[in-house]
């Protein structure tokens, strides 16, 4: 079984991300890494292929400036191979012309099933799997916390907020999963010296057959036209006792209607 | 020629780096402390997956820096000297072996050779995170070559001081980054920059010398003898290691003399390890001797 795993290179949300004033958008310059929610994504598609008995995991990814590093650690882990989109026609990108690109790329894997995660780790939209199947023609299923593939379907238990529904859809299918449902693996030093030899297929927009005037800046259908900082917490209400906080504590508790 | 790490050596790092930073948080070391074994539930099989174990000597000397510097309480040096993940050992002299209750053989150094030995009572370390106990030779003679085990024991040991030291200075100058007196932080003060220019500038000496000796254990360069630079090596990692631990408890004032906060955890590593597998003076005078009298077979 062939699954496509959708792996975003993102900047280390360790340092601290900034903001291009001019666009608006996050500065991606530098090295990226694999998105950790990613990572779950990888780890399940390597389990399924394993259990299926054959196949493989090929990671599709579109990242500015040919920017590898985020795949190394994903090829490290045990993927087969990767499809990088890189080129500069993508800046500005929204989540839809994002999923008209991995789209396209992802139709040349002929995967069984394309793995994503519930949503990025820097862009945090959300919307990128529901746009993959939509532009796919394929089923879609979400928040997949356990996914079993058996006679040509992918079962699935979808995460709710009171336990799981079972889900199934035929294959081929776009299932995204939720972080923490599986155990990523570490890259063994065996698995990062393999992965400097594995097929890396960098491709640009008009290699997928895509006019530079549906993605990028042109291509956007949502503008960003305003960043501003979240508010910040307001300070507590500090109480000096005089002998009366106990009622003062009282009071502000009837007021919040607890008491 | 290049001397610096290839890039798929700092890789190394970086994934080893990654695996300590979410498995072995300094609550880890913190509970090891106090559990049984003084190890970290799970850690020991995914370091051994991880292949370090597997590596030659230049691939894996970052990645034993960064044991040191996670403060990995695990038998890392006993078994990259080893090459194998089931033994501890014990040096010539020195009769405790850390973990003897948690491996599969313990190897006690007796001259020339290494023997079979067997596990006494427990006896407490300076770290408690440490579990030595008191090892007995049997006659049992092990086939491990002594002077290549020994030799690797005490460079792995230095890279882990030089982890340990880096670690200490980081949370040096973080804490006397955000810690205020006088309405600055107390970093902004010369005397204590000074403190902590010292303890990097030991460390950066220390660093070079514990690299070179991983090379000349790979690869003999014909300059420098195993010996002489496993000694340099150590010798300058000890008192590095141990010159941060000071400078750290010093900037770090009372809060660094206190258990709640971590820094002691390091120290104690530091203090233990440095006298481990020779300490600074022994390896010195190591050095010393093979300068004056040449290269040396054995020492």
């Amino acid at each position: 079984m062939n699954v496509v795993v959708c792996a975003k290179q993102i900047p280390d949300p360790a340092a601290p991300g900034e903001l291009d004033p001019n666009t608006k958008t996050l500065k991606r310059e530098g090295k990226l890494i694999l998105d950790d929610s990613d990572a779950y994504g990888v780890e399940m598609g390597l389990q399924l292929a394993d259990k299926a008995g054959g196949g493989e995991v090929t990671l599709v990814s579109m990242a500015p400036h040919d920017e590898v590093s985020g795949l190394r650690t994903a090829l490290a882990m045990g993927a087969a191979k990767a499809i990088l989109i890189s080129d500069d026609a993508l800046q500005g990108s929204d989540s839809l012309a994002t999923a008209k690109v991995l789209a396209a790329a992802i139709k040349r894997a002929e995967p069984d099933l394309v793995l994503t995660a519930t949503e990025s780790t820097d862009g945090y939209t959300g919307l990128l799997p529901a746009q993959l199947a939509e532009l796919l023609g394929w089923p879609s299923i979400t928040f997949a916390k356990h996914i079993e593939v058996t006679d040509g379907k992918a079962k699935v238990q979808r995460q709710t907020e009171e336990g799981y529904d079972e889900v199934e859809a035929p294959l081929p299918a776009i299932v995204s999963v939720t972080a923490g449902v599986v155990e990523p693996r570490y890259p063994s030093f065996k698995g990062i010296m393999a992965a400097k030899n594995k097929p890396v297929d960098q491709v640009t927009v008009a290699d997928l057959g895509l006019s530079a005037d549906d993605v990028g800046w042109k291509g956007a259908r949502q503008e960003i036209t305003d960043v501003v900082p979240a508010e910040e917490r307001k300070a507590g209400e500090i109480v000096e006792d005089e002998g009366d906080a106990h009622e003062r504590i009282v009071q502000f508790l009837e007021q919040l209607k607890v008491i | 020629m290049r001397f610096a790490f290839a890039p798929e050596q700092l890789e190394f790092r970086d994934a080893a780096r990654n695996l300590l930073e979410k498995e072995c948080p300094p609550s880890a070391v913190r509970d090891a402390w106090a559990n049984e074994t003084g190890r970290v539930p799970g850690l020991w099989d995914r370091i051994v997956e991880m292949g370090l174990f597997d590596l030659g000597d230049v691939d894996s000397i970052l990645v034993l820096e960064e044991t040191g510097r996670a403060c990995v309480p695990e038998p890392v040096v006993e078994a990259w000297a080893l090459r194998r993940t089931d033994a501890t050992l014990a040096m010539h002299g020195t009769p405790y072996a850390l973990y003897a209750d948690s491996v599969d053989v313990v190897a006690v150094q007796r001259d020339a050779e290494f023997v079979r030995g067997t596990v006494g009572e427990r006896t407490p370390s300076v770290d408690g995170s440490r579990r030595l106990f008191a090892v007995e030779a049997t006659d049992e003679v092990l086939d491990i070559d002594v002077h290549v085990v020994t030799e690797r024991a005490a460079l792995a040991a230095a890279a882990q001081l030089v982890g340990l030291a880096q670690q200490m200075l980081d949370m040096s100058v973080a804490y006397v980054s955000q810690r205020e007196q006088f309405g600055k932080p107390i970093g902004s003060f010369q005397a204590v920059k000074h403190h902590l220019a010292d303890a990097a500038l030991r460390l950066e000496f220390a660093r070079p010398c514990v690299h070179r000796a991983a090379w000349v254990l790979e690869n003999d360069d014909g300059l420098m003898s195993v010996q002489e630079a496993v000694s340099l090596a150590k010798a300058q990692a000890s008192e590095a290691a141990l010159l941060a631990a000071r400078k750290a408890l010093q900037v770090h004032g009372a809060i660094g003399y206190t258990v709640e906060y971590d820094l002691h955890m390091w120290m104690k590593r530091a203090w233990a390890l440095a006298a481990a597998w020779g300490d600074a003076a022994w390896h010195r005078n190591r050095v010393k001797r093979h300068l004056l009298k040449g290269p040396m077979s054995n020492v």
